[in-house]
């Protein structure tokens, strides 16, 4: 199994926009990708619900997973989305 | 402190005529419930704008933008449901759960709301229940103990 760990860069964690994000590209990697905090349980990243669920605020660690061909261009590519602030690329009225 | 869920910011039979109406009848029901002041209203719709809340399943769960933050009086939820559904984007809600949270206490909100409608059960419950008090208890935070 493929892992990689992030700290959630986002400045008001990840829920809302940069959680829709996730879930959206999430939802669009060839295969299934896992996310977890700490050693807690690891849910469906393409999952709305679950990704909420997590509670991962500004500065959390959390973990990738995934198995099989295209697990690890999957996990780059979702890694370097959570490393970005995509609060801070929220529209300036916001 | 207040209850997170007044039972004034429960709706079990509502109707929009589309999703601004939906999240306006949320925003209010956190007005009524003396947890927002009316301002707030305006930047659940801003921030449904910019993102959609749809968490699926048929739920929404709107809430403000950072520059509502200064709108809120304590962090609170409201619930209302609309049995016959309304149109958002390309989905269909027929549960609308708005909140309200100062500082950052939306993440641990948002977290609090998913795990119960994660749970079978407890969302069958939110769906069918026809008891206002069942609905507040169904969203009793776990674990509110005072903070350490």
């Amino acid at each position: 199994m493929s892992m990689r760990t992030v700290v959630i860069a986002s400045r008001t964690g990840l829920h809302a926009r940069p959680a829709a994000l996730f879930v959206k590209a999430a939802s669009e990697q060839g295969v299934p990708v896992r996310i977890r905090v700490g050693e807690g349980k690891a849910v469906p990243a393409a999952s709305m619900l679950a990704v909420l669920s997590l509670g991962a605020g500004h500065g959390t660690e959390v973990t990738l997973e995934a198995d099989g061909p295209g697990a690890d261009d999957a996990l780059d590519a979702l890694a370097a989305l959570l490393a970005r602030d995509l609060d801070a690329e929220e529209t300036s009225d916001a | 402190m207040p209850e997170l869920l007044d039972r004034r910011a429960v709706r079990l039979d509502a109707a929009a005529t589309g999703r601004d109406d939906a999240i306006r009848q949320c925003g209010e029901a956190l007005v009524v419930a003396g947890a927002v002041e009316p301002s707030y209203v305006d930047t659940m719709l801003e921030r449904e704008r910019s993102v959609s809340t749809y968490v699926g399943e048929g739920v929404a769960i709107p809430h403000g933008t950072l520059n509502g933050k200064d709108s809120v009086r304590h962090d609170a939820v409201s619930f209302v449901r609309f049995p016959d559904g309304v149109a958002w984007g390309d989905e269909r809600v027929v549960l609308c759960i708005g909140i309200a949270a100062r500082g950052d206490g939306h993440v641990r909100l948002l977290s609090e709301l998913a795990q119960i409608l994660l749970d079978p059960d407890r969302a069958r419950a939110l769906r069918e229940t026809d008891d206002i008090d069942e609905v507040v208890r169904l969203l009793q935070p776990a674990g509110e103990e005072e903070p350490a």
